[in-house]
C-alpha cells in the first residue's frame, strides 16, 4: 500500500514539474498544448476506490493550476476524468482480469489502451478549452485546439509508455 | 433512512464528485474579480520558489544576448540625452540643469529592481511573475517597465513574489499611452496573436501623426510617468465605429527575453488619487 503511495506521489511530482516548467512553454501552431498531466488519472488501477482517484485528479489539477495561474480550470476538467476513468475502465478490461489491473499498454494491449486514453484526453480537452475561452467562444478555434492538443498528447503519452514498457 | 444511508453509500463518490467540481468552478470565476488572494496564483511562495530556481538555470543561458540588447538600448539612450544636453544647453545657455532635473525625477519616482521568475506569451491572457512582493514595497496597480519598454502593471502581491499583467494580456492590459510630441492619447490593447504587436485604440481622427513615429506612457493613468516607451507606429487602421484611429504599434520590448524588470513606485500616486476622489465627490454634491 505504502509503496503504491510513493510511486504515486512519485508520478504526481514528475509530471507535475514536467507540465510547468517545459511542456507549458510549448503551443504549436498557436493551439496545440502538450496535456500530459491527464496522463496521471489515466493510469489508476483498476479497483482503486473512486474517491480516491477524484481527489488524487482535483489536487494534480489544483497544483497545475496555482504554477499557470488559471486556478480552478484544470482541476474542474481533471475532476472530471476522474470521475470518468474509472467507468470506461470497466468497458475495455478483459473479462477475469485481476480485480487490481495496471492500466498501461502490457496490460490493455495497444489497441484498447490507445482508445482509452484518447477517449478520455478528448473529453478532457473539450472541457478545458471550453472553460478556457469562456467569454470568447469560437467553436472552430476550439475543436482544432482540443483536437490537436489530444493528438499532441497521446503521442507523448504512448512514446511514455514504451519506454515504461521496455 | 436507511435507504438514505444505502444511497448515500453506493454513490457517496458522485457526491465528492460534485463538491469538488464546485470548488472548480468557485475558484474559475471568482478568479475574474480583483480582490482575490494571492494564494492560489504563481504568487505564492513555494510555487514562486520553483520558478525562480528555473529562471536561475535559465538566465544563465540567455544572459549573453539580454546582455548585448542592453548594451545596445544604453548606448543609444547615452547618445539621445547627449544630443538632448546639447539642443537644451544651446537654447537655454543652463549648464546646471540637467542635474537639477535628474534629482527631481529620481526623487518623485522610486525603482524597485526585479527580475521575471515566469512568463508566457502563447496564451491569450499571459501573466508574468516577478521576484518581488510586499515585503519589498511592491503595491498592487504599480507600473512595471524594463530597459527596452513598457511591460505591464502589478496585480497580484504575495510576500515575496508579484504577478504581472503584460501588455500581452488580451483582456485586462489596457495601458494610457500617446504618441511622442503629439500628445493624442489613446489606450494599449492587445489581440491575442503576435506577442511583437499591439494596438493603441481611440486616437481621435484629427490627430496628425507619421508611420514610424514613436508611443510612449502618457502619464495621464496614475500607474506609468509619462515618457516610457512602448513601440513605433507600424500600420494606421479605422477604428469598427469609424470615429477615430487604431494603431498598429510594433512594440519595443521583446517579451520573448524578459529577465530585468523595475517596479516604478510613484510617492505622488496616493495624492493623486486622494485629489481624483475630492473631485468626484463635489461633482456627486452639486449633481444633487
Amino acid at each position: 500500500m505504502s509503496v503504491e503511495l510513493f510511486k504515486r506521489l512519485g508520478w504526481f511530482v514528475l509530471l507535475w514539474v514536467a507540465q510547468v516548467l517545459f511542456l507549458n512553454h510549448i503551443h504549436l501552431f498557436g493551439m496545440a498544448m502538450p496535456l500530459l498531466y491527464v496522463y496521471f488519472p489515466i493510469t489508476f488501477h483498476r479497483g482503486t476506490p473512486k474517491w480516491e482517484t477524484l481527489l488524487w485528479s482535483f489536487v494534480m489539477g489544483l497544483a497545475i493550476d496555482v504554477a499557470s495561474n488559471t486556478p480552478g480550470l484544470a482541476a474542474a476538467s481533471l475532476t472530471l476524468v476522474g470521475m470518468l476513468q474509472s467507468y470506461l475502465l470497466e468497458l475495455f478490461v478483459p473479462r477475469d482480469s485481476a480485480e487490481n489491473l495496471e492500466v498501461s499498454v502490457s496490460t490493455l494491449g495497444t489497441g484498447k489502451f490507445v482508445v482509452l486514453a484518447a477517449v478520455l484526453l478528448l473529453i478532457f480537452c473539450l472541457v478545458f478549452f471550453a472553460l478556457e475561452s469562456f467569454n470568447f467562444f469560437d467553436w472552430l478555434y476550439w475543436l482544432e485546439c482540443a483536437g490537436t492538443s489530444t493528438l499532441l498528447t497521446l503521442v507523448l503519452i504512448l512514446a511514455i509508455e514504451s519506454v515504461r514498457r521496455t | 433512512m436507511r435507504n438514505l444511508l444505502d444511497f448515500l453509500k453506493d454513490y457517496y463518490h458522485w457526491l465528492l464528485f460534485i463538491v469538488l467540481e464546485v470548488v472548480s468552478g468557485v475558484l474559475l470565476f471568482r478568479y475574474n474579480s480583483y480582490q482575490n488572494s494571492a494564494w492560489l496564483s504563481s504568487a505564492n511562495a513555494a510555487v514562486g520558489k520553483v520558478y525562480e530556481m528555473e529562471s536561475g538555470i535559465t538566465t544563465f543561458f540567455s544572459m549573453s544576448r539580454a546582455n548585448e540588447e542592453l548594451t545596445l538600448r544604453n548606448f543609444y539612450l547615452e547618445r539621445q540625452v547627449n544630443q538632448l544636453r546639447r539642443l537644451y544647453m544651446d537654447a537655454t545657455q543652463d549648464t546646471t540643469v540637467k542635474m537639477r532635473q535628474e534629482l527631481h525625477l529620481l526623487s518623485k519616482y522610486r525603482l524597485i529592481p526585479a527580475k521575471v521568475v515566469s512568463n508566457s506569451l502563447s496564451q491569450p491572457d499571459n501573466l508574468i511573475t516577478i521576484d518581488k512582493g510586499s515585503s519589498d514595497g511592491v503595491e498592487v496597480d504599480m507600473g512595471v517597465a524594463c530597459g527596452n519598454g513598457v511591460v505591464g502593471v502589478v496585480y497580484l502581491v504575495g510576500d515575496h513574489y508579484s504577478v504581472v499583467i503584460p501588455v500581452l494580456n488580451r483582456s485586462m492590459s489596457r495601458i494610457s499611452c500617446a504618441i511622442r510630441n503629439r500628445g493624442y492619447f489613446g489606450y494599449l490593447t492587445w489581440d491575442g496573436r503576435d506577442p511583437s504587436v499591439a494596438f493603441v485604440e481611440d486616437i481621435p481622427r484629427h490627430a496628425h501623426f507619421k508611420r514610424g513615429e514613436w508611443i510612449e506612457t502618457s502619464g495621464y493613468s496614475t500607474i506609468f510617468p509619462p515618457g516610457v516607451l512602448v513601440g513605433k507606429i507600424e500600420k494606421v487602421f479605422n477604428s469598427a465605429d469609424g470615429l477615430s484611429y487604431k494603431l498598429q504599434v510594433r512594440l519595443s520590448t521583446d517579451f520573448g527575453c524578459l529577465r530585468d524588470v523595475c517596479v516604478i513606485s510613484d510617492k505622488s500616486i496616493a495624492e493623486r488619487v486622494k485629489l481624483m476622489e475630492a473631485a468626484r465627490d463635489s461633482m456627486n454634491v452639486y449633481g444633487k
